[in-house]
């Protein structure tokens, strides 16, 4: 079988990154490097990661997505975790899986609003 | 408890863990389990079928549809020929790994399931069972 492919766009400063359903590990992991090089190659301030489709986030997926946002705030850039389904964020919880400090949002329109902001200009909650 | 119905998927490669993932999710569905118990169970199987790649390379994962009473429920087995658990107490405490992962397959394993057997015999194997009800 394929891997499920991951859908990379530029949208002003912002990268937007929408991760299938239910990725393999090799998807995943492509999923780091893509999502890095993208980040350089097209100098944007933010990352929002769309989580939206995904159906199930096991210890590997969720340790990469942490690892991303570390490596991405290494790079200067800030990553915002978009969507992510409830039956995902109660599964995730009970594992024991957390993401670290990256920030969350609802829905991609939240994330893409706060995107490209300093953290400290953000006032509308 | 009875076996209605019931399948293997063979874990030899990497992506394999994705295909019982898709296995386990579409038998956990036809069973008639609800969205948020579908992601538990495939979560689990997640990270069992992983942990039979990563530490014995190569396995099986067997599904059993089965009913107890007006009961139904899936049971999953996973079964390698790897170097097994030396002190399976230890594997199930919180954040403890031999792997270089995070060490929380087997006791998130358990919580996400209903009930869970592990037999384990130093350079013979390792065996683990979990069950989840659709009423608990």
């Amino acid at each position: 079988m394929q891997s499920e492919s991951i859908a990379v766009i530029k949208l002003r400063n912002t990268l937007l990154v929408t991760m299938p359903a239910d990725p393999d590990d090799s998807t995943i992991a492509a999923l780091q490097e893509r999502t890095l090089e993208a980040m350089s190659q097209y100098d944007v301030r933010g990352l929002v990661l769309d989580l939206s489709k995904v159906e199930i986030l096991d210890s590997y997926f969720a340790r990469t997505v942490s690892e991303t946002a570390q490596m991405v705030g290494l790079m200067g850039g800030e990553t915002i975790i978009a969507g992510m389904r409830p039956s995902v964020a109660i599964t995730a919880t009970e594992l024991g899986v957390t993401l670290g400090k990256t920030r969350t949002v609802m829905s991609v329109d939240r994330a893409l609003e706060l995107a490209g902001q300093p953290a400290q200009g953000v006032k509308a909650r | 408890m009875n076996v209605l119905g019931h399948g293997e998927v063979k874990i030899t490669v990497e992506s394999d863990i994705a295909v019982a993932r898709r296995a386990v999710r579409e038998v956990a569905m036809q069973i008639g389990f609800g969205p948020t118990e579908v992601a538990r169970i495939v979560t689990a199987a997640s990270e069992l079928s992983r942990n039979v790649h990563k530490y014995a390379g190569s396995g099986v994962m067997q599904w059993h549809a089965i009913e107890n009473g007006s009961n139904g429920g899936l049971e999953l087995r996973f079964e390698d020929h790897g170097p097994g658990i030396a002190d399976v107490s230890e594997a199930l405490r919180e954040g403890f790994t031999t792997g270089g992962g995070l060490g929380m397959g087997l006791p998130g394993a358990k919580r996400l399931m209903d009930e869970m057997e592990i037999q384990s015999a130093l350079g013979q194997g390792t065996k683990v069972v979990v069950r989840k009800w659709r009423r608990q």
